[in-house]
């Protein structure tokens, strides 16, 4: 496989191509690379001790814990394709520890979505809606015959299978009515179904009268009627492809994508092999056309520098970038590209850089630029972040280096330490 | 779920356009907007400084709009309450507001328990409520609503741009600052095709608003990142485009964080807000928002907290703005919907369709506006119907506050709610000198010299078309010795964007656009214009047709006008100790004579008074009005106040024919002291010369203590930042006092002299406050600040010097 392919391949499903995947894959096919990509662990880990350990009461503590175990896990684990794709079903079945208030919930979610992410979608979706995470976050708990409350069934429509404007709402009165009784267990905090809070009457749902329970209303989306079950699939590659490509692919990819998600009964693995196989994944386009999330600029960096989440204390920085772990702003989850690049986002990226600057100083303060000349100590830079600088860049970059050495031509502290945070805000750091 | 902003669901397609096409507002045009006649070149360039691109300054009655989301839809009719609705009663059943609980407003409305502020405000006439707000045809979806509300048209499946931003497209002018949310992100409402707004975090400016010389060379290369659009593809550009806003933006916006800031989300969006408005960077939009109104369950404590936030956070907001914008700004609430008029058995209430929403602001008219939807026969599901279309609420605020352009900006016409009862900043153009000094200035009653929808022209300004006017000799303008005029210029009924000119008749026409000419609406501008041949100026429209009329404000002259005396302040009135012949508080509407020439240091031949009026223990938000006796009151209070908070500001009064002073309060109690610092004497030396704030002293960095009880600083004021050594009287001094631990006042006196028994300002326990202050220098150039108890930190800024 040509290495400038295999590179954006690593990129985009391992976070960055580091330099032992690069040389372990350099005389594999492009199917055996995505292959090798995709073959993540079957049985991959165990949930870390912290989730009974809430130190403040408050569930402080075991965030911060989780934000670290899991970033550092997306950096150093095997095969970070399993972290990725975990993360893109965060973004999508939202929850949010905020509301859910869980440690025990939300890692059990997470959980979920590492074991199951390359698996079954249709099962997948079975599995998250009785999660007692998803059942706090979409209120599903309050969702009783007497009283039927909307939000799950709202949302399962709207934003996790069909897209807005494939459902009536009439379809969302009936499908709330089916999912009441669906709820949790307050004394062992796990789902129960309430026989007696359930709705048992004649529901019309997309134009069929029965006696609907919830989990018949996603084996009605997602496999015994056809039509939705095709809109669903190309509203998943869309999204899919916005995630790992970039934006707008065109309806015939699209198309051509969701057919294997259709044809292969909800597979993942396919559908996603399917979609890092294809020429369009590796045209120029697509090469330039996406943006670094937050997590995968931290994670970026985490690898590049060494340093890891007990370090760098990403959890401070996080919200200021935009996207909080476990914790998307609303149920439609982060999107991409110009949701991340305005100057206030940019702003929570720079100070997040800048505090790094500061902790790799630590270990040398002046290692940039001593004893190099600016070519020199460009290419330090260069080396040490894994990218090359395009020569507007490289131009910006030595002009600061003959300002500071005009002034200060005995080579300070200053100079390295600036180097070093104006490198991890070059554009080239931020593209995927 | 909680939709906060832009990125949400359908709103997040919104943001796809220039997800499509970066360069649509890329670096390339993105530097045409803020070239203002220099190069793009000049600014690409690796070394290329910014700075000549940022918003003038806002006019002086330009209005400013502050949006205040509440984001996830909130239960409107427990907001303003229906309290004699039994239908509303049923329905909402264990979670309503009892007709005992809600504050009235009427005989059959009321509001949240919790918005006690709002009430205040709604007594003064400063609040419309207006009710059954919706448009036809809603879904209940979050997402697709809160797009709506956004994109300010109805029924567009995927809008790429919101009404705000369409209006900045309209705008004549190309400015980076025009329009800011504060916040992460970039809501859909502040994108336009060409133009759109910019997002401030609200934990600060954060980086690229250093100031070491290091970081500068850094920020400098890092600016340049953002090339020539290249062959590395559009979001490269668009990255490095982004890194360079960061800079900008940060340079520009970081004063707004010096200070500390109240804790809670909104208020500290709303102080944020208030200060850039303060600042005066040419912002005419800002936007703010907080979610949590998605209450599926348990609603009554949630909604009680939520309005309270907002409540603090109005106030917040009106005590952060300076006086001077006091009648230039309007707050208006959105949200993406209301919520079912049942609730639900989790004491919540669920996704609806209309809501009330509140306009605030002085120059709102107060009052009931729309209609409250019949709840009779509602069942459960059912929702209310609307009576006033969102965009009805969008064309009042955009014609009648903003400058025009409703029906282009919302695509079609809406009635209008007339809700304004004053234009923006009524008041303020006479008060607004020039900065540039051609004289000495004379203010006269404003007077209207030219007015082409009256005989003899009668006809609008056509394309190229001129009018010519005389401007000496009338309005109390003399015929002679006059240097300049200032003219508060007014372009209306536009029918294309266009600009006036103004500039002296007989002189070659200056390429200077002076005041920009939307399509329909009125917009006004300040202009200082030299009378040419025959004491005549002429007005051009470019573009068009548009009605203009020409108010003379005031003018410089050549010979001398009474100029400044500053004098060692003294106390002229105290209601609480009787000092001025009146002894007690003055109630709402009372007003007070005070003899002012001949008092103390006041020269029996005084034409105009400096006081320092402070208001202490206000039972009510309110104002005080400080004018010449034997004149008719003006409609600008001298200082505004919360109910509570003693306040100090700084006015100029002209001194009647009887000597005297009238001081008036409007609401509530309160106990009134007037400080004269100084007075306007024909035959006194004070001219007045500003300077770009010098600061003096900033007890808020660690290396300076603050000021103790009873502690009297020393800091010299003169020698330096354009403060001349020598022949300096008196400096005008912006002071700012932050989180006393009691409640105390500060006192600024010339060094080495006795402590007047004066104030300056006053400041709450943990509060913060500022005001300007004269003082006259005392020996060495020095001037002593003092605080009276507790300890406090002190900033303070010299902004002018008078000559002695």
């Amino acid at each position: 496989m040509d290495p400038v392919e295999l590179a954006h391949l690593l990129r985009r499903t391992e976070y960055v191509a580091k330099a032992d995947r690069m040389t372990a894959l350099s005389g594999a096919t492009r199917a055996e690379a995505v292959a090798d990509v995709l073959a993540v662990p079957a049985d991959p880990v165990v949930l870390p001790a912290f989730i009974d350990h809430d130190i403040d009461g408050q569930g402080y503590d075991q965030w911060v814990f989780a934000v670290q175990w899991w970033l550092d896990r997306m950096t150093d684990t095997v095969r970070p394709m399993q972290e990725r794709m975990t993360f893109f079903w965060h973004g999508h079945f939202c929850s949010s520890w905020d509301k859910v208030n869980s440690a025990r919930a939300m890692l059990a979610q997470n959980q979920m979505f590492r074991s199951q992410g390359l698996g079954n979608f249709r099962t997948l979706t079975h599995a998250m809606a009785l999660q007692p995470a998803m059942l706090y976050y979409l209120d599903n708990v309050q969702n009783v015959a007497s009283s039927p409350n909307q939000n799950f069934a709202r949302e399962l429509m709207e934003l996790f299978t069909l897209g807005v404007g494939n459902y009536t709402e009439a379809d969302v009165t009936a499908a709330a009515r089916a999912w009441t009784g669906h709820t949790i267990d307050e004394a062992t905090e796990d789902y129960v179904f309430v026989g007696a809070d359930h709705d048992t009457g004649v529901k019309t749902f997309m134009g069929v009268a029965r006696n609907w329970n919830g989990p018949g209303i996603i084996d009605h989306l997602l496999l015994e009627n056809a039509t939705t079950k095709l809109v669903a699939c190309k509203f998943l590659t869309r999204k899919l492809w916005e995630h790992f490509g970039g934006q707008n692919p065109a309806s015939s990819l699209v198309d051509e994508l969701a057919q294997v998600l259709f044809d292969r009964d909800m597979e993942i693995l396919p559908w996603v092999t399917a979609m890092l196989v294809h020429d369009e994944f590796y045209s120029a386009a697509t090469r330039r056309g996406l943006v670094r999330s937050p997590v995968e600029f931290v994670v970026a960096l985490q690898h590049h520098t060494g340093m890891r989440g007990a370090d760098l204390n990403p959890q401070w920085y996080v919200e200021g970038m935009g996207q909080v772990p476990f914790a998307p702003p609303n149920v439609a989850g982060w999107k991409t590209n110009a949701y991340w690049t305005n100057s206030s986002l940019f702003g929570g990226r720079a100070e997040f850089a800048r505090d790094v600057t500061w902790r790799l100083r630590r270990n040398d303060g002046n290692a940039i630029a001593k004893n190099h000349t600016p070519a020199e100590a460009v290419a330090a830079l260069e080396t040490l972040f894994g990218v090359a600088f395009t020569s507007t860049t490289r131009t910006a970059l030595l002009d600061y280096i003959a300002v500071q050495r005009a002034n200060e031509p005995w080579i300070g502290w200053w100079e390295s330490t600036n180097l070093l945070t104006m490198a991890m805000m070059t554009p080239e750091m931020h593209l995927a | 779920m909680l939709d906060p902003d832009i990125s949400t669901a359908d709103a997040l397609r919104l943001l796809t356009v220039p997800d499509h096409d970066p360069m649509r507002m890329g670096r390339r045009k993105f530097l045409q907007l803020v070239g203002m006649g220099v190069g793009a070149g000049a600014l690409a360039g690796p070394l290329g400084s910014m700075g000549q691109g940022w918003a003038a300054p806002v006019g002086p009655t330009d209005g400013i709009v502050v949006l205040v989301g509440l984001f996830g839809g909130v239960d409107g009719l427990n907001v303003v309450v229906p309290y004699t609705n039994a239908d509303y009663y049923a329905q909402h059943g264990d979670i309503a507001i009892a007709p005992s609980q809600a504050l009235h407003l009427n005989g059959s409305v009321g509001l949240h328990p919790r918005l006690a502020y709002l009430k205040s405000l709604y007594d003064q006439g400063d609040v419309a409520v207006v009710q059954g707000v919706g448009y036809p045809n809603p879904d209940l979806s979050h997402f697709s609503s809160m797009a709506t509300w956004m994109h300010g048209k109805v029924g567009v499946d995927s809008p790429a741009n919101g009404w705000i931003g369409r209006w900045m497209d309209g705008l004549a002018s190309d400015d980076l600052l025009r329009a800011v949310s504060v916040g992460q992100g970039l809501p859909l409402h502040l994108v336009g095709d060409a133009r759109r707004g910019i997002a401030v975090p609200e934990w600060g400016a954060g980086f690229g608003g250093g100031t070491d010389q290091h970081d500068r060379w850094m920020h400098t290369a890092m600016r340049a990142f953002a090339g020539a659009p290249g062959s590395n593809g559009a979001w490269h550009d668009r990255v490095a485009g982004t890194v360079r806003d960061l800079i900008d933006v940060s340079q520009k916006v970081s004063p707004a964080f010096d200070r500390p800031l109240p804790d809670g989300s909104l208020q500290k969006k709303l102080t944020i807000a208030a200060r850039l408005i303060n600042a005066n960077l040419g912002l005419r939009v800002l936007d703010v928002g907080f979610d949590g109104f998605d209450t599926h369950a348990n609603q009554p404590t949630a909604l009680a907290d939520l309005m309270a936030d907002l409540d603090n956070g109005v106030k917040a907001f009106f005590t952060t703005l300076d006086d001077s914008f006091r009648s230039r700004v309007t707050i208006m609430t959105y949200s993406e919907f209301g919520r079912t008029s049942w609730s639900n058995d989790s004491s919540g209430t669920d996704h609806g369709t209309v809501n009330n929403h509140f306009v605030i602001g002085r120059g709102v008219k107060g009052g009931m506006y729309g209609q409250q939807p019949s709840l009779v026969g509602l069942d459960r599901w059912d929702r209310m119907g609307f009576h006033v279309d969102f965009r009805s609420l969008y064309a009042t605020v955009l014609d009648g506050w903003m400058g025009g352009g409703a029906s282009t900006v919302l695509g079609g016409s809406f009635p209008k709610l007339g809700f304004f009862d004053q234009a923006p900043g009524v008041g303020v153009a006479t008060g607004s000198v020039p900065a540039r000094a051609a004289g000495d200035w004379v203010a006269v009653t404003p007077t209207r010299i030219y007015d082409t929808r009256i005989a003899p022209r009668l006809l609008p300004l056509g394309p190229g078309a001129t009018g010519e006017f005389r401007v000496t000799g009338v309005g109390g303008v003399p015929a002679t010795g006059v240097t300049a005029v200032a003219l508060n210029v007014t372009a209306s009924s536009g029918t294309e964007v266009s600009s006036l000119t103004v500039w002296p008749a007989g002189a070659v026409r200056p390429d200077i656009a002076d005041v920009a000419v939307p399509r329909g609406g009125s917009v006004a501008s300040l202009v200082t214009v030299s009378p040419g041949r025959g004491g005549r100026v002429r007005v051009m429209n470019d573009l068009g047709a548009a009605q203009c009329t020409i108010d003379v404000v005031g003018y410089f002259r050549s010979t001398a006008a009474p100029r400044l005396a500053p004098v060692t302040s003294f106390r002229l009135l105290d209601t609480r100790t009787g000092k001025g012949g009146h002894l007690g508080v003055l109630g709402a509407g009372a007003s007070a004579r005070v003899k002012v020439r001949g008092v103390g240091t006041v020269p029996a031949t005084a034409d105009s008074v400096v006081v320092s009026v402070t208001a202490s223990a206000p039972t009510a938000y309110g104002s005080v009005t400080v004018w010449p006796s034997g004149r008719t009151r003006p409609t600008v209070p001298s200082v505004a106040f919360a109910a509570g908070a003693a306040t100090t500001n700084l006015a100029v009064v002209k001194v009647g024919s009887d000597g005297c002073l009238m001081v008036r309060n409007a609401t509530g109690a309160v106990h009134v002291n007037i400080d004269v610092l100084g007075h306007f004497t024909t035959g006194a030396r004070g001219r007045f010369t500003p300077v770009p704030a010098w600061r003096v002293l900033d007890t808020t960095t660690d290396a300076v203590a603050p000021l103790g009880p009873g502690e009297a600083r020393v800091v010299t004021v003169t020698a330096g930042h354009g403060v001349p050594a020598t022949g300096v009287s008196a400096v005008l001094v912006h002071l700012a006092a932050h989180t006393p631990t009691l409640d105390t006042s500060l006192v600024a006196y010339p060094y080495a002299t006795t402590r007047p028994g004066v104030t300056n300002l006053s400041v709450r326990k943990g509060g913060h406050a500022s005001t300007l202050a004269l003082v006259k220098v005392g020996a060495g150039g020095r001037v002593t600040l003092r605080n009276a108890l507790g300890t406090v930190d002190v900033v303070a800024d010299v902004v002018g010097w008078f000559t002695s």
